[in-house]
Order: structure tokens, then C-alpha cells, then sequence
């Protein structure tokens, strides 16, 4: 039986080698040539670490990411970078500024997909920046609408959906940190996130975080995807008895890694905490992976936090005899 | 001619090297290369500079950029007794984070928690410092109440630590002390118990003019009651709450109002001469003279040069205003 399938939700820190090469690249001091070439010997380790652990379905670790708002602005004509903004405590992000009709020039992610899925043979996510995040992480200085604006993104990504899966992207996660931003914006944002999706083969999973969820349960099982992918530990698994009431009809990849501490969570604990899960999930329902992207977190930490999930999760499926 | 104020918080970091002291002072010093002492001198630096640029924009009332602030929640609710500080959770609707208090005993203010911040601030402004503080509603509403299980009695016991803290800042000289109360745009229905709380932050704040200050929404539906509430003056935005104006017309004000119209969440600039016609519309309904106008909320959503920006076409309308008034 297939039971408790690991994976990860996009983001790994970025070895120090190439932080160093992306400060250079930054000040012109590397040519983009160069800076590619150790892109993609990061994600090669990474593809590499991620099957030495023992991960079932991979990511690719978006070693050639900034930021991920930006990084697909950065390929669509329409748009311009803004200097940096606070997220919290000491992190900074630029962020698209719209100030013209939105284009796509190309496949943004398709050919980072291609060189992840060269290198293993599991399964590699396809990895979407959604639409109603990048309207919301944007200035807008053109459309005068959230709702134009954020269809009008809905259009782009939905044929990059596309070019993923003609790829082979069995996966394809579509990212909406910013779901819970504004309820009143939901049934904008289920619009959208359908218009991506609509017509795909691939498995589909919206991941999101950091938001309050209650306001939003009810949504939960409109959401045009086949899974959710959900930051559970940062809120205290406080979820867990509403799922019992009100069961949810979908996939869920529950996260029970806490990506913004420095603190490893000991094997016992994320135990524990898929025990948890699995008093209102079934095995085959659910999937296991940390809160969020570990780019946060130091290339140690991130290691670490990742063994210990993998090595909890064999343990549970041990106990239950799911191996 | 209408007076000029900022909200609160400032970009605390820019594109240029210079800029981004604080941001590599934070990173050493979590590598343990520096320690506080020499974090806290470099963002006094920091203050430093955002008073400059907002003395050098013209603005004549002005804040130390919150500067020192992790968040407008933990800062404050963090240095009180029976309070904890949790994981992040989305402030309103901005794409920022906060560290959430939770509330474990009977609430109660310990040490001043500004002072010292706003002392050194004035001491390097020409103009005047506002003192800025969340009110204690919005901190009610945003902490993990684990003690109280009542919005109104955690809310009364943080308006006694406000009031406190208020003390503290007015003695020390602070002439314009500001209470930020943003959730009365998700829930109007707390607007009593605001005024129940400012009554007695109110009875703290000696000669100083107490500020109300409501962002990221409108508030159209209680204005009349909102500008009866117990303080000298109040703040609305009018971008993000841009119904409010045409509450604001028909009902007027003989309440001093800050008028937040530059809009501090997109980086789109306003065509001056166009807002400046809006506000000397206002001119029959509300005292301009006694007012001011401001951006809609924290300058902080924006990056360093545009909030700049922003602080100049800030005083083109002001300018614009006064000229033709």
C-alpha cells in the first residue's frame, strides 16, 4: 500500500557556494553562464539528497529562484521589479510592480523542471507561482482591479500548467501563500486557481500557509485541485478537530515541520504529530512534508528537519505495517 | 494651509548598500558577530536617516519610523506580564507577518517599552516625534487569549498598560500621541468598546493631542460615531477605505481629522492636483486648517524610494491644498 507518501512543499536553502555566486551575478561580477552552471549543480545535490533519504515525490528546490513572485514576474512582459519590501523580522522581498497589459514570453519554469526530472526517476512537482498570489504580491499600476489583474495571471499560468505537463509533470502544484488574505476574495481566488487547472492530467495540489484557516474551512473542498498542502505545525495542529466535523474530500500533504524555527523537531515528535494526522486522515490520503519552503532555514537545518520527517514517517508506516 | 503627518512605521531598509545596514546588522548579530548594544546603535542610525528624509520631504510631524519594531503586535504586547509571544500569522490583508502574543494571565505594563525609542528620536528631529501605539482593541483582537476568554476584558486590562505606557511618553514631552486601531475596519461593532478604552488611555495623556487612528478599510458606517470617539483627532485612510469620503462629505467633522489619502500600499503615484480638488472639496465639512493630511497607513509596504516618493507628492498636495485654500 502506498501510505504516507513524503515530499516537500518547493523551497531548500541555497548552498553557500552559490548565495556567494548570486551576490557576484548581482553585481555583474559573473556571467549568467556561470551562475547557471552552479543553479544546476545545486538542484542536482539536492535531487541527489532528497533519494538518498528516501523522499517519494520531489521537488527541485528552486535553487534558481529569488523570490517566487518574482521569479515568474521576471519572465512575463508587463511587469517591472520594485526595490525591496519587509515580509517580517529580517527578510525582504522584491515585488513584481505591473505597469502594462500582462504577457507570457515563454514556459517560465519548464526548462528547471526538464533538468530536475532528468536526474531521478520519482516524481518532480511542477511548481506554479498562483494567481491570486502574484496579484496579490504585486503592485498594480495598470489593471486598477484585483480581479482583472489576477485573471489576467490566471491565463498565463494556466499555459504554463500546460507546458509542464507536456513536459511530464505528474505533479503540478499551484502556490496561494496569499489565500487567506482577503475572504471576500475567495470565490476570486477558486476562479482563478480553476482557470490554471482546468483540463490537467496531473495530479494537482494548491499549497498554502500562515493564514487563518478557520475563516477559510468552508473553502477547503471547493478548491478546483486534487490536494491540499497545508503548514499545520507553526498553528499548533489546531485544525485537526474541525477536519474531524467537517471531513475534507481531497488529498492532504500535511505539514509537520515548523520551517521557521531553528529547532530540529526530535523523530518522537513528528511521530506524534502523524499519529495525529492519522486519527482523521487515512494513509493513503494523506501525504507528509514540512510547513512551508526551507529556504528560511540553514542548508544544515533544513537536512536535518528533512532525515528526521523521512525517518518519523518510516517509523509510523513500520508500526502499522504499511511498508 | 493643512498640516502634513506620516502614520508610523518606515521602510527600514533601501536598495543601496547604505540602506541596508540594519538588514546585515540583524544577520551578524544572529551569527553572533555583534551584539545588541551594537544592533541598537545601528538602528539609531537607521532612525536617523528616516527623520532626515522626512524632514528633507517636508513633513511636519513625523515618527521614528518604527524602526526597532519587530511587529505593531509583539513590540508592545511582548514586554507585558502574562504575555507570550507565538509563531507568525498574516497581518490583516498585507502579505506581512506577525509574531502572536498569547495572553497567559492577568495583563499588566511593567517598564516603559517606547520611551526610549521616542526620546532618542526627538531629541534628533527638528520637528515634533508622534508617538505612535496599537491600541488595545486591535492588540486584543490579534493575540491568543488563553486567560481572559473576553475581547473586553483583555482589551481593558492592555488600555490600562497603554495608558501606562501613554504616561510615560507625555511626560517625557511627547506633544501628539497616536493609538492605532485598524481592526475597527473588520469590526465596527468594537467601536465602543475603542471608546471605552481611549477613555482611559484619555485620562493619561495630559496636554498632549490624542490621535485615533483607523487603516486598511473604510469606516463609512460609524464615521459620525468614530469622530465623537474620546480623542483630539482622527485618522482615516482613505485609499483602501476610499468610502469613507463620501461619508466624510455628508457628515463633516468639527473634530480635527488626519486625512490619509496618499495611498501607502501601491507604489502608482497620485496625480497631486487631482487629490488636492478632492480635499478642498472637504473644505466646507471639515477644518482643514486644524487637519492633516497623511498616507493611508504604515509607509512600510513600500520599498524605501518609492515611500519617498510618496512623502513628496504628500506635501505637493498639502502645498497645493494651502495655495488655493
Amino acid at each position: 500500500m502506498k501510505a504516507l507518501l513524503t515530499t516537500s512543499v518547493g523551497s531548500f536553502p541555497k548552498p553557500e557556494y552559490l548565495s556567494r555566486a548570486r551576490t557576484k551575478s548581482s553585481r555583474g561580477d559573473l556571467s549568467k553562464e556561470a551562475l547557471r552552471e552552479l543553479e544546476e549543480k545545486a538542484t542536482a545535490e539536492w535531487i541527489q539528497f532528497q533519494e538518498d533519504i528516501g523522499i517519494d515525490i520531489l521537488v527541485d528546490g528552486e535553487q534558481y529562484r529569488g523570490d517566487m513572485a518574482t521569479y515568474f514576474a521576471e519572465n512575463i512582459e508587463g511587469t517591472e521589479i520594485s526595490g525591496l519590501v519587509r515580509s517580517y523580522g529580517n527578510r525582504y522581498y522584491k515585488k513584481p510592480i505591473i505597469t502594462d497589459e500582462l504577457r507570457l514570453r515563454g514556459p517560465i519554469s519548464v526548462d528547471w523542471f526538464k533538468f530536475a526530472q532528468a536526474h531521478t526517476d520519482r516524481p518532480v512537482k511542477g511548481m506554479i507561482t498562483g494567481p491570486y498570489t502574484m496579484m496579490d504580491w504585486s503592485f498594480d499600476e495598470y489593471y486598477g482591479s484585483r480581479a482583472d489583474a489576477c485573471l489576467a495571471f490566471a491565463k498565463l499560468l494556466h499555459e504554463e500548467a500546460r507546458a509542464l505537463e507536456a513536459a511530464g509533470a505528474k505533479v503540478v502544484q499551484v502556490d496561494e501563500p496569499a489565500l487567506s488574505t482577503r475572504f471576500d476574495e475567495l470565490p476570486l481566488l477558486v476562479k482563478a486557481v480553476g482557470i490554471v487547472t482546468k483540463g490537467l492530467q496531473a495530479n494537482t495540489v494548491l499549497h498554502t500557509c500562515y493564514g487563518n484557516y478557520n475563516d477559510i474551512f468552508a473553502y477547503f473542498n471547493k478548491l478546483p485541485v486534487d490536494q491540499l498542502d497545508l503548514e499545520m505545525s507553526n498553528s499548533g495542529l489546531d485544525l485537526l478537530d474541525r477536519f474531524k466535523r467537517e471531513p475534507l474530500k481531497k488529498e492532504i500533504a500535511f505539514g509537520v515541520i515548523d520551517v521557521h524555527s531553528h529547532v530540529i523537531e526530535p523523530e518522537a515528535l513528528i511521530r506524534e504529530r502523524i499519529e495525529k494526522a492519522l486519527t482523521i486522515f487515512s494513509p493513503t490520503q494523506l501525504f507528509i512534508d514540512p510547513d512551508c519552503g526551507l529556504k528560511t532555514r540553514s542548508l544544515e537545518e533544513a537536512q536535518a528537519k528533512l532525515r528526521n520527517m523521512v525517518a518519523a514517517t518510516r517509523a509510523v508506516r513500520t508500526a502499522h505495517g504499511w511498508t | 494651509m493643512v498640516h502634513t503627518t506620516v502614520v508610523g512605521s518606515y521602510p527600514r531598509i533601501g536598495d543601496t548598500p547604505e540602506e541596508q545596514i540594519l538588514r546585515r546588522g540583524i544577520a551578524r548579530l544572529d551569527k553572533g558577530e555583534i551584539d545588541e548594544a551594537a544592533l541598537k546603535s545601528l538602528e539609531r542610525e537607521v532612525v536617523q536617516a528616516v527623520l532626515r528624509e522626512q524632514n528633507e520631504a517636508g513633513i511636519e510631524v513625523v515618527t521614528d519610523g518604527q524602526i526597532s519594531w519587530y511587529d505593531s503586535q509583539s513590540h508592545l504586547a511582548g514586554k507585558l506580564a502574562s504575555v507570550e509571544i507565538n509563531g507568525l500569522a498574516r497581518y490583516f490583508d498585507t502579505n506581512t507577518y506577525y509574531r502572536q502574543p498569547v495572553v497567559r494571565g492577568p495583563v499588566s505594563w511593567k517598564a516603559p517599552i517606547l520611551l526610549d525609542e521616542w526620546t532618542f528620536a526627538q531629541s534628533h528631529s527638528k520637528s515634533p516625534v508622534k508617538a505612535v501605539l496599537t491600541g488595545p482593541v486591535t492588540l486584543a483582537s490579534l493575540a491568543l487569549d488563553k486567560h481572559y476568554h473576553s475581547k473586553k476584558a483583555l482589551a481593558l486590562d492592555l488600555a490600562a498598560a497603554v495608558a501606562e505606557e501613554v504616561d510615560a511618553l507625555v511626560r517625557a514631552g511627547a506633544t501628539q500621541v497616536q493609538i492605532d486601531e485598524p481592526i475597527l475596519t473588520r469590526h465596527p461593532e468594537d467601536l465602543a468598546l475603542v471608546a471605552e478604552t481611549l477613555e482611559r488611555i484619555r485620562a493619561r495623556k495630559g496636554k498632549s493631542d490624542l490621535i485615533l487612528f483607523t487603516y486598511f478599510g473604510d469606516v463609512a458606517r460609524i464615521l459620525p460615531d468614530l469622530i465623537d470617539a474620546p480623542a483630539d483627532l482622527v485618522g482615516l485612510d482613505l485609499v483602501q477605505g476610499a468610502g469613507t469620503w463620501s461619508a466624510l462629505a455628508k457628515h463633516g467633522s468639527e473634530k480635527p481629522l488626519i486625512l490619509g489619502l496618499i495611498d501607502a500600499r501601491n507604489t502608482k503615484e497620485e496625480e497631486s492636483a487631482g487629490v488636492a480638488k478632492k480635499v478642498q472639496e472637504l473644505g466646507g465639512s471639515i477644518d482643514l486648517k486644524a487637519s492633516y493630511l497623511s498616507p493611508s497607513n504604515g509607509l512600510e509596504f513600500l520599498p524605501r524610494d518609492r515611500a519617498r516618493r510618496k512623502l513628496r507628492i504628500l506635501r505637493t498636495v498639502a502645498d497645493e491644498v494651502g495655495v488655493a485654500g
